[in-house]
């Protein structure tokens, strides 16, 4: 049975994740008064990708991008989808919060054996931008951790179905307005789009990337975006007890972030930076104190 | 269904990604770059037919060159080809390219663009319209599907000549040839 | 194998190295890898043992006790074999300096002192080694002469006045206790009263805290570490900080006693949080300005001065997780750091020196088997799963969430990211990128450099999946302070809520990448190609001028440089000018010059003689 949702679940993601990558196009588009791709469109690009004929820099070239996507799926397992809940203690929110760090780590590995400083542009900023909203993030985490006593996220998604969701609660509606504050961030979309900035820096870690690498990068972004909005709605929004409800929530929290996504420019990196460290961060702060002053 | 069937039943989702998934690289040459904003944007919405503008070479299978070729610009165009994977397709734009159009006595344009690097179509017109970049698309569509977009293979495969054309008009190269001499499709 | 004739082979080793140094290089060297070896298979076959022998001497009547225990044996080992490692590293490294004599024979002395620290029983002895260990550690951070020697002077300045603190320690524990042996000594203190406790902690925490680079003594740790000759920097991050942790370790939970310890300061703010404060404050700043070096070493010692906070943390937080993630992370870090210091090391010996992180890059493609090495102690430094710091980490975020302190944790945590921005730029800047065409001709590691990172690097992976085997030692510690047991198995700790189990984390991983595997190759094949072929805007690559090292973090780095301001050196540096010059000022009045002597005995028995006529005193 464990063995059987060791594969459900990674492949849900995937499926879960190219949707709102097709959804997304087709929303933005809507947006800017255009009429926008099928929804089908990032399948037929990874497609492409795939029968594509591109080059490879060396070994950590590719183990690289492999990681990467590796790494996302990894936290797919952790992540409970619905009533899915495939590695239950096995260390719970901190495991999951340390191999949020794989994909980035594989993606900076693959960009710097590319040996083009876009991608060392790009990479840098990458950092420097998880560092900032990490920062409110973990304040966040941190209070719901405290909060509901447990490191297990399965067993906070069970606390709050058994009495209202998180950012209904007193504490915890800063934390969760913070988590919205910063979840464009989260995300990858403006106005935190700067690590990618195709105009300026060709795409940054991805400028050398074709291919099947570029394929694995779609959809290592796209289970990004899985995880990024999964992540929300079990800390703070309660989960769900089937898939089809979850799915729905999240797709609620998507529509919140392309709308911010259509709105806004580009921020320059320390721009996003000094937004991260401040309303976010202090809100995240107020919050965590509050938990913890006013007790479990 | 015999062997021949077969291999083409199982090509065309290949076949069929490479149609609707045309990524151009945004390699902005000549008057034509100012016919593209308004085909990608919100007025002719090119990303109904799946095209897409990238950054970078490696991302793309759709090479528009739109407009005069000068000689520098020449050798960023041949480099840009060179890096992008293959299968790719490229589709001159404007008349320049095809006979030099309104340069055709210019010391410093290239006049036939076909003889430097693999044309898969023309585009007429000084400028064409947004409309006849779409109808350009639809064309090529119909050419993948019956395999004559074939300009990446006729790349390797009379690669020889080309880069004696490139080398004559531009003089050294800073890279070493792409293929081998005599390399199979 | 008694602990008498260990200690007599480290040091005697260490002599013998010294006189052979004139008879043959080779025979030296050769004999000193032995001597090192021995050394480390002695401390090995003790383990399990606790037993102690006394030695009486003539002076004072004073008892020397050498022990081992689970808490002495875990830190022998430790330094016996990074150690012995060092020592294999510097036979390539050393090759063709002067005076290897007299580096291979410190080298030896160094270890043999530490392993008596960690050895004695009772406070004279361990007083003696540390002192040894002192001067040792300054005569070799100051080899290569130059700011090694300012580096050297500004560590020894620092530890002597620790080791002053130790001794009033040692002299007030004396007088309370009237003995100096550890049991007695523990017997004595513990059942004290809290005031007398507090002096004792605070004595010999001086002492502890500025070998442990606790801030804010932390400040002759990164000129030190980095101006150090690089297999001596593995052993000075790697072990000698990790003499401190031992210090704290014996101080805390055997003189004091954890109750002792525990019970010590307000119900509100108990003594061991401000401590655990302290360590938080260590860990966060240098993670930040560990960000902005550009030379590696420095780097590397910045990230050291980072973890011993992490262990600090640990190891005062005063629960058994916190004890044991402290004392798996002083283990998991000995190792990666000294990894780190030796990739850092051969890096330097190939390039002929060079440290500087903005002028190389793109040594992957040269020294490969250097690379993966880094690569798995980067992976160890930032805690990334199934390495040995992931479970350390994990041990530590744990109690601390689990025991109300989630702005501990915040720090700890957002440490870890700090340290994945540095680690991933000294990744960067020497392994990846663009290879300098001056580098064409690098050739890779020597074997003998190539042998101890290997072995350090296969030591962090299989701690990291098996966390049991550490584990084990560290809940003997554990137990002997009076903690409760971790109920550690060998794949880890199942325990409250959220157990840790590192198969579920090992196969999880086995099968993402087994999943991301299978779909990498579905796709077509790509072409290999070399840096040249790089994305350049339709232009040829610029040789040696692609590449994105200098002023990595820029945006960052402008952002918070104004705010990582290093006060604790800034006052330390001011205090020795103002020490100076004070030193300048009575210098005007012992000039050296007799007469000037001889005027000060004319003057004052002239104001003698005026004031017997004046008022006539006498």
């Amino acid at each position: 049975m464990k063995i059987l949702w060791f594969v459900i679940s990674p492949l849900a993601a995937l499926v879960v994740g190219i949707i709102f990558l097709g959804l997304s196009r087709r929303f933005m588009a809507r947006i800017q008064w255009r009429y926008g791709p099928p929804l089908y469109q990032p399948l037929i690009d990874i497609m492409r990708y795939f029968t594509q004929k591109s080059v490879s820099h060396g070994a950590i070239f590719d183990l690289g991008v492999v990681l990467s996507l590796a790494g996302s799926l990894v936290v797919v397992l952790f992540l409970p989808f619905g009533g899915i809940c495939p590695l239950r203690g096995s260390g719970g929110l901190l495991v999951i919060l340390y191999m949020m760090l794989l994909a980035p780590l594989g993606m900076a590995l693959a960009g710097g054996e590319a040996a083009n400083p876009n991608s060392s542009i790009g990479i840098s900023r990458k950092f420097a931008l998880a560092l900032g909203y990490e920062v409110p993030l973990l304040l966040i985490v941190l209070a719901v951790m405290t909060r509901y006593d447990s490191i297990s996220i399965c067993e906070i998604v069970a606390a709050q179905r058994a009495g209202l969701p998180g950012i209904a609660t007193f504490p915890l509606v800063l934390s969760g307005f913070a988590y919205l504050l910063i979840m464009p961030a989260v995300l990858g979309l403006r106005p935190f789009e700067v690590v990618q900035a195709p105009q300026e820096i060709s795409s940054g870690p991805l400028a050398e990337l074709g291919g099947r690498y570029l394929a694995l990068a779609q959809i290592q972004h796209a289970l990004a975006m899985f995880i990024g909005i999964s992540l929300f709605v079990n800390l703070m929004w309660g989960g769900a007890s089937n898939p089809f409800v979850f799915f729905l929530k999240m797709l609620v929290v998507l529509a919140f972030g392309l709308t911010v996504n259509a709105a806004f420019p580009r921020l320059r990196i320390e721009q996003a930076l000094r937004y991260l460290w401040r309303w976010p961060t202090l809100i995240a702060f107020v919050g965590l104190v509050l938990v913890v002053v006013i007790g479990r | 269904m015999d062997r021949n069937q077969l291999v083409k039943w199982l090509e065309a989702p290949a076949k069929m990604s490479h149609k609707y998934s045309l990524h151009a690289v945004y390699f902005c040459t000549g008057c034509g770059i100012i016919e593209v904003p308004p085909v990608i944007t919100a007025r002719w919405d090119a990303e109904r037919f799946g095209v897409l503008p990238t950054a970078t070479p490696r991302h793309a299978n759709l090479f528009l060159i739109t407009g005069y070729v000068s000689v520098k610009t020449l050798r960023a165009i041949i480099r840009t080809y060179e890096q992008m994977p293959e299968p790719k397709y490229s589709v001159g734009f404007g008349s320049c390219p095809i006979n030099g159009g309104m340069y055709w006595d210019s010391y410093n344009t290239i006049k036939h663009l076909d003889r430097y690097l693999p044309i898969d179509g023309w585009i007429a017109g000084c400028m064409p319209r947004p409309e006849a970049i779409f109808v350009a698309v639809t064309h090529l569509w119909t050419l993948i599907e019956k395999d004559m977009a074939d300009g990446y293979k006729r790349y390797r495969r009379d690669y020889a000549q080309y880069r004696a054309n490139q080398e004559r008009v531009l003089g050294e190269l800073e890279w070493p040839p792409l293929f081998a001499a005599g390399e199979d499709v | 194998m008694s602990l008498e004739v260990l200690l007599a082979i480290a040091l005697g080793g260490s002599l013998v190295t010294y006189l052979l140094s004139g008879v043959n290089a080779r025979l030296r060297d050769g004999f000193a890898v032995l001597v090192s070896l021995a050394v480390a298979a002695g401390v090995a076959s003790l383990y399990g043992r606790s037993d102690s022998t006394a030695f009486q001497t003539g002076f004072l009547g004073m008892r020397l006790v050498l022990r081992t225990g689970p808490l002495p044996w875990l830190f022998a080992m430790t330094v016996s074999s990074i150690g012995c490692l060092s020592v294999i590293f510097s036979l390539a490294y050393m090759r063709g300096r002067e005076r290897t004599g007299f580096y291979y024979a410190m080298l030896l002395l160094i270890d043999a002192a530490m392993l008596g620290v960690v050895l004695s029983g009772d406070l004279l002895s361990l007083f003696i080694f540390w002192e040894v260990m002192s001067w040792s550690t300054f005569l070799l951070i100051s080899y290569n002469g130059g700011p090694a020697l300012a580096a050297g002077m500004k560590y020894f300045v620092m530890s002597i006045t620790g080791s002053l603190a130790m001794l009033v320690g040692v002299v007030l524990v004396y007088a309370t206790a009237g003995t100096l042996a550890l049991p007695g000594v523990a017997a004595a203190v513990s059942t004290a009263s809290s005031g007398f406790r507090l002096a004792v902690l605070l004595l010999f925490g001086v002492a502890f805290a500025v070998k442990n680079a606790v801030w804010p003594f932390h400040a002759w740790l990164p000129p030190a570490h980095s101006e150090a000759p690089s297999p001596f920097s593995a052993v000075l991050s790697g072990v000698l900080i990790k003499m401190g942790v031992y210090g704290f370790l014996l101080l805390m939970y055997v003189v004091v006693g954890m109750r002792g310890f525990l019970s010590l300061g307000w119900r509100l703010l108990p003594f061991h949080m401000i401590l655990s404060i302290i360590g938080a404050v260590t860990i966060i700043v240098p993670t930040f300005i560990a960000l902005l070096q550009t030379d590696a070493k420095r780097l590397l010692a910045w990230s050291t001065v980072a973890q011993a906070g992490y262990i600090f943390l640990g190891i005062s937080f005063g629960t058994s997780l916190g004890v044991a993630g402290g004392t798996l992370h002083f283990l998991s870090h000995a190792v990666f750091k000294a990894l780190l210091f030796m990739v850092a090391g051969a890096v330097e010996y190939r390039t002929g020196g060079v440290r500087d992180l903005n002028s190389l890059g793109g040594f992957i493609k040269k020294m490969p088997v250097t690379f993966v090495v880094a690569l798995i102690g980067v992976s160890g430094l930032i805690g990334v799963p199934l390495t040995n710091g992931f479970v350390s980490k994990w041990l530590i975020y744990k109690t601390l969430i689990l025991e109300g302190s989630p702005f501990l944790a915040f720090v700890a945590l957002i440490g870890t990211w700090g340290t994945v921005l540095y680690s991933y730029k000294f990744l960067h800047n020497i392994f990846l990128g663009q290879l300098p065409r001056q580098y064409e001709d690098l050739e890779p590691a020597p074997a003998s450099m190539r042998l101890p990172m290997t072995i350090l690097a296969a030591v962090v992976l299989l701690f990291g999946v098996v966390p049991g085997i550490p584990l084990r030692a560290i809940d003997a510690i554990g137990s002997s302070f009076g903690f409760v047991g971790l109920h550690a198995a060998s794949w880890g700790v199942a325990a409250e809520s959220g157990a840790i189990n590192m198969v579920n984390i090992f196969t999880a991983v086995v099968v993402g990448l087994v999943i991301a595997w299978l779909i990498f190759r579905a796709g077509a094949r790509g072409v290999r190609v070399d840096q040249a072929d790089s994305y350049a805007a339709g232009a040829a690559v610029p040789p040696d001028k692609y590449q994105y090292s200098v002023d990595f973090y820029g945006p960052l780095r402008r952002m918070m440089a104004p705010w990582l301001v290093d006060r604790a050196d800034a006052f330390f540096m001011g205090l020795a000018a103002r020490v100076g010059e004070l030193s300048d000022g009575v210098r005007r009045v012992y000039t050296g010059f007799v007469g000037n002597y001889v005027m000060y005995v004319v003057l004052f028995l002239a104001a003698l003689i005026l004031v017997q006529i004046v008022w006539s005193p006498w």
